[in-house]
């Protein structure tokens, strides 16, 4: 700071002085004088940097916050990610419970127990067994329909192989009943592997993309009207006198967590209302059925006519003897 | 003090007094650098008297605007500081960083003083802890960023030759 040589001059002590005599004016003032002056330099000079001191007490905040901001972001994310897993959960709860409303009995709920490991892909352990009254061959079904057949059995847990295993077979019937096969899993490559197959299908019988395929009831291990999957397409095989059709399972297998065991009581009982699948086949069978009936009723009535019409010369030539005799 | 001069001094004070409402709530330090104080200082040193004593009352009462209730102790303060700075700017002012900085720091620390005493905020221990631990650490703050601010605004702050 370079010094600079000036006088010190009368003005300058009379000006130092004037300064400090107006200080302790404004120290003195009233209120009422005090603030509209206060009020007036805040809004003219003041304001754009009382303004500017605002936005950088705003930065200072915001930098200071950062952290808790970031933690209270990755938190919510956190409670937000949980949050669907758990409404999903739920769902899947309320139609677990859905169904066990519809099936009203003859059933064993069952948690499906371990991890998917390496060769253990295409069977589950359930939480429930033999004391259960679970036995083998018992189907195990989910809201979305079926899951697989119960292998064996132990007290208290049982181990099921699921649709997506190779020596899982169920007895099926497209959904109007016109069209039966064998599903089991299909062997393919990886990303088809979790798909299932539809084999046996008779060529005049030809279905179309997104047809609901439910299990036939034939059999006996599973009853009739448990949606096994939809139709993806035809698949080329080596068969000529029948069809192959690919079909998209119903039960995805992430979904099996939670699953119910159908007793040897209900699979004989039927499920038909519980899907409510089966009942467009049912209906069918019972048109069919009942059109079979009517035709033996009108051929019954036929005959009967027949019968009549028979017996009247007989009953004629009754009546003259009658009359011929004395 | 020429035309040029004055642009630069007056570059100078405004960029202080920018630096005192943007870089010092930024920092947020309990105690923080009073670039007022410093710009006041840095302008007292480079007029009269006079100008300097008018300089004060004017900042001062900027700043008291903001607290109404101690309105003029800092006009009063800013006042005596900078007509003093400018009366005894011959006896410091050599270009010398530690007498620079003790200037900054006494500047600071009288203006504190002047201040709480004018102002008579606070019982008598609070007064004394701020008198004595605060001030003279926030005097010393605003030393560092004063010979900081000289360092760095020597380009605008060098005097024309004459």
């Amino acid at each position: 700071m370079p010094p600079a040589a000036r006088a010190f001059s009368r003005r300058d002590t009379v000006l130092f002085v004037s300064c400090i005599v107006l200080a302790f004016a404004a120290i003195q003032l009233p209120d009422r004088m005090r603030d509209p002056i206060a009020s007036a330099l805040r809004q003219t000079i003041l304001a754009p940097l009382v303004a500017i001191q605002s936005d950088a007490e705003q930065s200072r905040r915001s930098w200071l916050t950062r952290e808790q901001r970031e933690a209270q972001r990755d938190s919510i994310a956190l409670r937000s990610m949980s949050l669907e897993s758990a409404l999903a959960e739920n769902d899947r709860l309320r139609k677990i419970l859905g169904l066990g409303q519809a099936l009203k009995w003859g059933f064993v709920p069952a948690e499906v127990l371990q991890g998917r490991n390496v060769g253990e892909e295409y069977t589950i352990t359930l939480s429930a067994g033999a004391r259960a009254g679970i036995l083998p061959f018992s189907p195990v079904v989910a809201p979305e329909g079926l899951v697989g057949m119960v292998k064996s059995v132990d007290p208290t847990m049982s181990i099921a192989i699921a649709w997506a295993h190779p020596d899982f077979r169920v007895s099926a019937m497209s959904i109007d009943g016109n069209a039966f096969g064998i599903v089991g899993a299909h062997l393919g490559s990886e990303p088809e592997r979790y798909l299932l197959e539809m084999r046996g299908v008779p060529l005049r019988n030809n279905l179309k993309p997104g047809t609901l395929i439910v299990s036939s009831g034939l059999g006996g291990t599973f009853p009739r009207g448990i949606p096994v999957g939809t139709v993806i397409d035809s698949i080329q095989t080596s068969e000529l006198w029948a069809r192959t059709y690919l079909l998209k399972p119903a039960v995805p297998p992430s979904d099996a967590s939670d699953v119910m065991v159908l007793l040897p009581a209900r699979t004989t009982a039927g499920v038909q209302t519980v899907w409510k699948v089966g009942l467009h086949a049912d209906s069918a069978v019972k048109a069919i059925i009942a059109a079979a009936d009517s035709l033996a009723r009108l051929n019954g009535r036929h005959d009967s006519a027949a019968m009549v019409i028979d017996s009247a010369p007989k009953r004629d030539t009754a009546a003259r003897a009658a009359k011929a005799a004395p | 003090m020429r035309p040029t001069d004055f642009v630069r001094t007056l570059l100078a004070f405004v960029i202080l007094v920018m630096l005192h409402f943007t870089l010092r709530p930024l920092l947020g330090w309990r105690a923080g650098p009073d670039f007022l104080v410093i710009a006041t200082l840095l302008v007292s040193i480079r007029v009269r008297p006079g100008a300097a004593a008018l300089l004060g009352l004017c900042v001062g009462l900027v700043a008291d605007s903001v607290d109404p209730h101690v309105f003029g102790a800092g006009a009063l303060a800013m006042t005596a500081i900078g007509f003093t700075a400018s009366w005894l700017k011959a006896v410091f002012f050599a270009d010398d960083v530690l007498l620079n900085a003790l200037f900054f720091f006494l500047g600071k620390w009288a203006f504190d003083i002047i201040y709480l005493l004018a102002g008579a905020r606070g019982d008598a221990g609070q007064m004394a802890v701020q008198l004595f631990v605060w001030s003279p650490l926030t005097a010393a703050v605003t030393a560092i960023f004063g010979l900081v601010t000289l360092l760095i605004l020597r380009p605008i702050l060098r005097a024309s030759p004459s």
